[in-house]
């Protein structure tokens, strides 16, 4: 592994990449802008001083994406044959996802392109709504994967929750071998899950104020704050995959369940 | 009865189950089936997809105990549902229930029945996907005063 951007003596160094077979090429990278609720109101409603915002920013990432060389010292001027700039707002996050895909046929990689069509898109998105707005951050600016070249492809791994719950069949309760003393295992579903931001917990049957669901709920929210949400009436409880009231008892080993109100079908 | 339920990702057909349930037996007089499919509008004007979350086991049991309970209430030959999780888009289908009893009566109202019950017991979660980002599904009112009207007869 090398650094190819140096030379033998370490001093800056602009590939030769005249001799590299030209092939397709292809970038996708992402980031996000996360800012207060209000200001993504305003953003989504057209409401801020500046206009649209997000027709702007998405002018702004495409000629930055064909600038990338005059910004970044090493880079070749490339002839792109696309550039796109996607938005995506995201009311649960109270943030824009900004996703950048650059291609073209030649001799050199397009990432740096995409990566500065997502920065720059970012800086116009903060500077759009900078009047109302001053806590804004921008972050998890990443190269999400990029095709072609003598490197091959690459692919970042998804670091999203799965979204199916539990690895239990038919009939079946999974029981933790995480917990060697008496405890229950409690799972957080759906919802309730993002919003609690674990899927599972283990909790010492000693440590509960009392030995029922009423008791479980106290006893987490003394542990944290964010178990707060469990008190919340449309919650719901089963537990061993059989619906429960706060007055149900829990004995050791048991797996017990919070969610919010179905809706399937 | 004959109850059968499934819980799967894949896409089903919209003949699930049909031949089935009919082969071999001349007894049935009435089939009713209902598929439920993703709309493109819902919350918000735009849906371009949902997700489908639930909680593996209880979801199996509990739309069992679901077609029981109607097997108890009307003479049924035969009850199946199906239901998909994970990712879907505006047209999919979602969930299918297929009654068959010797009269329609009885299966038209099993049928509404199981959906009722399935809608506000079976633990599904529905994340939308639209053009102004991802949300929860809130449950609906309507709902729980669909399912009350099965309480009072």
């Amino acid at each position: 592994m090398h650094l190819t951007h140096l030379n033998t003596r370490g001093e800056a160094n602009m590939v030769d990449v005249g001799d590299k077979q030209e092939t397709r090429r292809e970038a996708v990278a992402s980031g996000r802008i996360v800012m207060q609720p209000e200001t993504l109101t305003l953003l989504s409603d057209g409401q801020l001083p500046k206009g649209d915002v997000l027709a702007t920013a998405r002018i702004a990432g495409i000629q930055a994406a064909k600038r990338t060389h005059e910004l970044i010292p090493l880079c070749h001027a490339l002839a792109l044959s696309k550039v796109s700039v996607e938005f995506e707002i995201d009311v649960a996050q109270s943030c824009v996802h900004v996703t950048s895909l650059c291609r073209l046929n030649g001799r050199t990689g397009v990432e740096m392109e995409a990566l500065t069509a997502v920065s720059v898109a970012c800086l116009t998105l903060y500077d759009m709504c900078k009047a109302v707005d001053k806590n804004m951050r921008i972050d998890a600016i990443q190269l999400d994967s990029k095709q072609g070249g003598q490197r091959g492809n690459y692919q970042r791994l998804s670091e999203q929750a799965p979204i199916v719950t539990g690895e239990g069949s038919a009939g079946e309760v999974s029981v933790s071998e995480r917990c060697p003393s008496p405890c229950v295992c409690v799972k957080f579903l759906a919802e309730l899950r993002e919003r609690v931001g674990e899927s599972e917990t283990f909790v010492g049957l000693d440590t509960l104020s009392s030995r029922d669901i009423r008791g479980l709920k106290a006893t987490l929210a003394a542990r944290d704050s964010r178990y707060n949400l469990l008190a919340d009436q449309r919650t719901l409880c089963a537990i061993n995959q059989v619906m429960a009231n706060d007055d149900a008892l829990v004995t050791d080993n048991d797996e017990v369940a919070f969610f919010p109100p179905v809706t399937g079908g | 009865m004959d109850i059968k339920v499934a819980i799967q990702a894949a896409p089903f057909s919209m003949a699930y189950a049909y031949d089935e349930v009919l082969s071999e037996r001349t007894d049935i007089g009435a089939v009713v089936s209902f598929t439920g499919l993703v709309r493109d509008f819902n919350e918000t004007p735009d849906v371009t997809g949902l997700t489908l979350e639930h909680y593996p086991g209880m979801t199996e049991r509990t739309l069992e105990a679901i077609g029981e309970q109607a097997g108890q209430r009307w003479a049924l030959n035969a009850v199946r549902i199906i239901h998909r999780v994970g990712h879907m888009q505006p047209g999919d289908a979602i969930v299918r229930v297929l009654v068959a009893s010797a009269h329609r009566r009885e299966a038209f109202e099993a049928c509404d029945f199981i959906m009722d019950y399935l809608k506000t017991q079976a633990p599904f979660w529905k994340k939308e996907h639209s053009a102004q980002g991802e949300y929860w599904v809130a449950e609906r009112h309507s709902d729980q005063q669909d399912v009350a009207r099965w309480k009072n007869i």
